[in-house]
């Protein structure tokens, strides 16, 4: 989707707001939120985050995006009910689970490794040291290809291995796995003549995200 | 403010008023439906706020700054080299180690949202998170760098990497001169996270040692 989150090459968005000793949470609601999502493993929130309207999206800060599309993940596994969330109490009637995350447990929650990579044989369509092209799509669905990428010439730098794509994934449900490379863009090509001739940008594609050059 | 259109109050139901407000009641509506124990949710946040963080990062570096042989794997597998020093998992796989010299400097961004090596740096900082890094930095990355305090020459390559997909990337600063006396310890000191991010170099330790 050409959403307000694929933000990449925009300008006007306000200020980066460094500082050196900056934390990951300013708030400690914040740190509470991250932990609770974490614990129910709902999965990644990138397409509930990204279907936020962009005006709410602009305007809510990291984790109030993190709560919206979290509340809205859990009310739509039925894990939750609306009436629940709004009043902060459990419906009497309903089930009592047992927490699948202890205190015990969730240290070594800490270091399992979500294996993404597919262990399968798939010959590359692309080269090392191959030209390609960022083919011209705008997909109303998830999607990790940033739109600064598309129709673009780029060389393939590196293999990735294999993985699915994910925009089928979340679209179609059917896994379609495929090798994923590492293009570098010029400045140059992305940007014009005006960028630097020394600067360029490395990003990882999908197979099908990419055409011959 | 006016007081006066409470009425419309209701209306923006979609961002909470309290962010504070709802995340305590969204935690004792999980936990009172038992899916969740506070106990545990302690662990994760001490986890996060001070055990995995940059730190970590921080040992990688002064061992590969130590020891070429070490250094030669990281750039070569940095996921296995990294995982010589235990620390695996959450956004860390398939991590790659890019190594600024001289002429060459990379820094790290996710224009899509906030990918970020974990194992390694811990949690991102928030201004990683802003809208305007995030944009700008494929576009302009010298004028970003050079706001947060970083001025390039003109000859210094930039490599900028769109963290999007399964790889996290994670820089190995360069090494400041009028450091060879110090320990592997005393170099991991001297290793700020924002220096594995590529927005910013080590500092050349002031004389008299690393405080």
């Amino acid at each position: 989707m050409n959403g307000i989150h694929d933000m990449g090459g925009m300008q006007g968005l306000g200020e980066i707001g460094y500082r050196e000793n900056d934390t990951g949470f300013h708030e400690a609601w914040e740190a509470r939120l991250f932990a609770l999502v974490r614990a129910l493993r709902t999965g990644s929130l990138r397409t509930g985050i990204e279907g936020i309207p962009a005006p709410d999206y602009l305007r809510m800060g990291y984790y109030e995006r993190w709560y919206t599309a979290f509340v809205a993940r859990i009310v739509e596994r039925g894990i939750v009910t609306s009436a629940e969330v709004d009043s902060g109490r459990a419906e009497p009637a309903s089930a009592k689970a047992t927490p699948a995350l202890t205190p015990e447990t969730a240290s070594e929650y800490l270091s399992i490794t979500p294996k993404e990579e597919r262990d399968i044989e798939l010959a590359p369509r692309f080269r090392v040291g191959e030209s390609v092209l960022g083919r011209n799509m705008n997909p109303t669905t998830h999607t990790r290809m940033p739109r600064y990428t598309r129709g673009k010439t780029g060389v393939v730098e590196r293999d990735r291995g294999i993985f699915n794509l994910p925009d089928s994934e979340l679209s179609s449900g059917e896994p379609k796995p495929q090798h994923v490379y590492l293009v570098r863009f010029t400045g140059q090509e992305l940007w014009g003549d005006a960028a630097p001739a020394n600067d360029s940008v490395y990003i990882d594609l999908w197979e099908d995200y990419l055409e011959p050059a | 403010m006016s007081q006066t259109n409470s009425d419309h109050v209701e209306d923006h139901t979609d961002v909470p008023s309290d962010p504070a407000l709802r995340v305590k009641a969204l935690e004792s509506l999980l936990v009172e439906k038992g899916l969740v124990d506070p106990a545990a949710l302690d662990v994760l946040v001490d986890a996060f706020e001070n055990k995995v963080g940059p730190r970590n990062g921080a040992q990688v570096v002064a061992r590969a700054w130590m020891d070429s042989d070490y250094k030669q794997r990281l750039l070569d597998d940095g996921t296995t080299a990294i995982a010589e020093f235990g620390y695996s998992g959450g956004q860390g796989e398939k991590l790659t180690v890019l190594e600024n010299t001289s002429s060459v400097h990379n820094v790290i961004v996710c224009t899509l949202c906030s990918c970020y090596p974990w194992p390694v740096l811990g949690l991102p900082p928030v201004w990683y998170k802003s809208f305007a890094f995030r944009s700008r930095t494929v576009i302009d990355p010298r004028g970003v760098l050079s706001e947060m305090g970083l001025d390039l020459p003109s000859d210094v390559d930039v490599r900028v990497w769109d963290s999007n997909a399964a790889s996290r990337y994670f820089v190995l600063p360069e090494r400041p001169e009028g450091t060879e006396s110090l320990s592997e310890t005393d170099l991991a000191a001297l290793v700020t996270r924002d220096s594995m991010i590529g927005v910013a170099k080590v500092a050349v330790p002031s004389v008299g040692g690393v405080a």
